[in-house]
């Protein structure tokens, strides 16, 4: 056996090697919280909606239909900003998913139609979700519910908020796709993975160096 | 007649039927082959928050069968549950109550509201059976259950009057009472509202007996 293939072996066989980049967390909801709904994508792909999209990641998931006059369209050029400001991370650890509340009406033919229009369709890791209306109301009342039956029932309401969460890290939160981009992407980082040690110490060094160099040149600190 | 005033007449005649069904707007006829029945039933008192079982029952009279469906919250050796209710259980909601803390409410409803209650069962049956409840407290679920029944009667513009349980303003139910009891609150005020549409046990025992004979 040559010594390359002998390593690759090695490396393969080796039960410590991650074989699946997207863990879940211990106490992650799971799928008898997301459930495994089938749903399909613009490009009209059947993918369970815990294992396939959710599993392990983080994710942003608003709420949108086709033919929205109102919020929808702002909301996904709002979400084209975001997509860019954190594009590389997009479809490697973090996903959009946008996903209809008029299932009845958007097939994946319209939603697909809905991204082309923004421009979003060949974004990466982005994914526009439609489906059997039972499943998307399941989902959309375990992702988007007031606890308020008026609310829960009111579609603008929902379609008025983008939900993050990382299943890696079992940590949930929204924010209105109203806020600023600053506030935005701050949510966003809020359910990020854990740094290392070393990353915070480095960035720590680096905050620090600049505290120290406003303090020598103005007397001061005046970075918060 | 005229051969003016008979291609007159023969051109109303065409466009009056369809016009008379379009007015309609899907909507069924008064006569019915079959009964069709919505109960609304619940009892208070039963568990420490004052609440007790609360749902409704859809019978159908169909000759000499009867089919019953129920769903809602339901008590069995003390513990509350959600989901189709066992017949043993709602046989007791049949006749009209004798105590105060009892309440029902039995409409006589037409074949296609029947049908659209139905859905609305049929779906809630299936989210309990395949644990896919849209709330985490089973109450929440019974409210919109009986909201979704209730309001699915009055889509073709029927007579019933509705309490509209939307947890608005106006909806003082919602807005002064733990979600437990709303659901009996709720079929009170129904009862209320449509006193002269309730169907007596005696009048509902003549429709039993007519539907079953032959």
């Amino acid at each position: 056996m040559h010594r390359r293939n002998l390593f690759a072996n090695f490396a393969s066989d080796n039960p410590s090697a991650p074989k699946s980049t997207f863990k879940p967390h211990p106490a992650s909801l799971g799928a008898s919280h997301f459930t495994n709904a089938l749903l399909r994508t613009h490009e009209n792909k059947e993918v369970k909606f815990y294992d396939d999209l959710i599993k392990g990641r983080q994710v942003i998931i608003n709420t949108m239909y086709a033919n929205c006059k109102g919020a929808c369209p702002l909301i996904t050029s709002k979400l084209i900003k975001v997509h860019n400001a954190l594009k590389d991370r997009m479809g490697k650890d973090l996903f959009i998913y946008s996903i209809t509340l008029k299932p009845e009406q958007d097939d994946p033919a319209a939603i697909k139609m809905f991204a082309e229009m923004h421009g979003a369709a060949n974004m990466p890791g982005w994914l526009f979700l439609t489906g059997d209306p039972y499943d998307i109301e399941t989902i959309r009342f375990r992702l988007f519910r007031w606890e308020h039956i008026k609310f829960d029932l009111d579609l603008d309401l929902h379609a008025g908020m983008l939900r993050i969460i990382n299943d890696a890290t079992n940590c949930w939160t929204n924010v209105s796709p109203d806020a600023s981009m600053f506030t935005i992407l701050e949510h966003i980082s809020w359910a990020d993975p854990p740094k290392s040690l070393e990353q915070r110490m480095e960035e720590n060094k680096a905050i620090q160096e600049r505290i120290n160099k406003e303090v020598k040149q103005y007397g001061y600190r005046r970075t918060t | 007649m005229k051969r003016r005033t008979f291609f007159f007449s023969m051109i109303s005649l065409c466009l009056a039927a369809p016009l008379a069904a379009f007015g309609q707007k899907g909507c069924e006829p008064d006569v019915e082959p079959h009964r069709h029945f919505l109960v609304l039933a619940g009892r208070s008192g039963m568990f420490y928050d004052k609440s007790g079982p609360a749902f409704p029952m859809l019978i159908k009279l169909d000759g000499g069968r009867t089919q019953i469906d129920a769903i809602g919250i339901y008590f069995i050796q003390g513990n509350r549950l959600f989901g189709p209710v066992p017949e043993e259980v709602y046989q007791e909601f049949m006749k009209e109550p004798r105590a105060a803390s009892d309440v029902m409410l039995r409409l006589e409803i037409t074949s296609a509201q029947y049908e659209r209650c139905l859905k609305v069962l049929r779906t809630w049956e299936r989210r309990a059976r395949e644990g896919a409840l849209l709330y985490p407290n089973v109450f929440m679920d019974n409210i919109l259950l009986v909201k979704q029944v209730t309001e699915s009667l009055d889509q073709c513009g029927e007579k019933i009057n509705l309490y509209k349980l939307d947890w608005g303003f106006e909806d003082k139910i919602s807005d002064d009472n733990p979600p437990p009891r709303i659901p009996f609150l709720f079929f009170k005020e129904m009862r209320r509202l449509n006193e002269t549409l309730h169907v007596r046990d005696e009048k509902f025992q003549e429709y039993r007996s007519a539907a079953a004979k032959p």
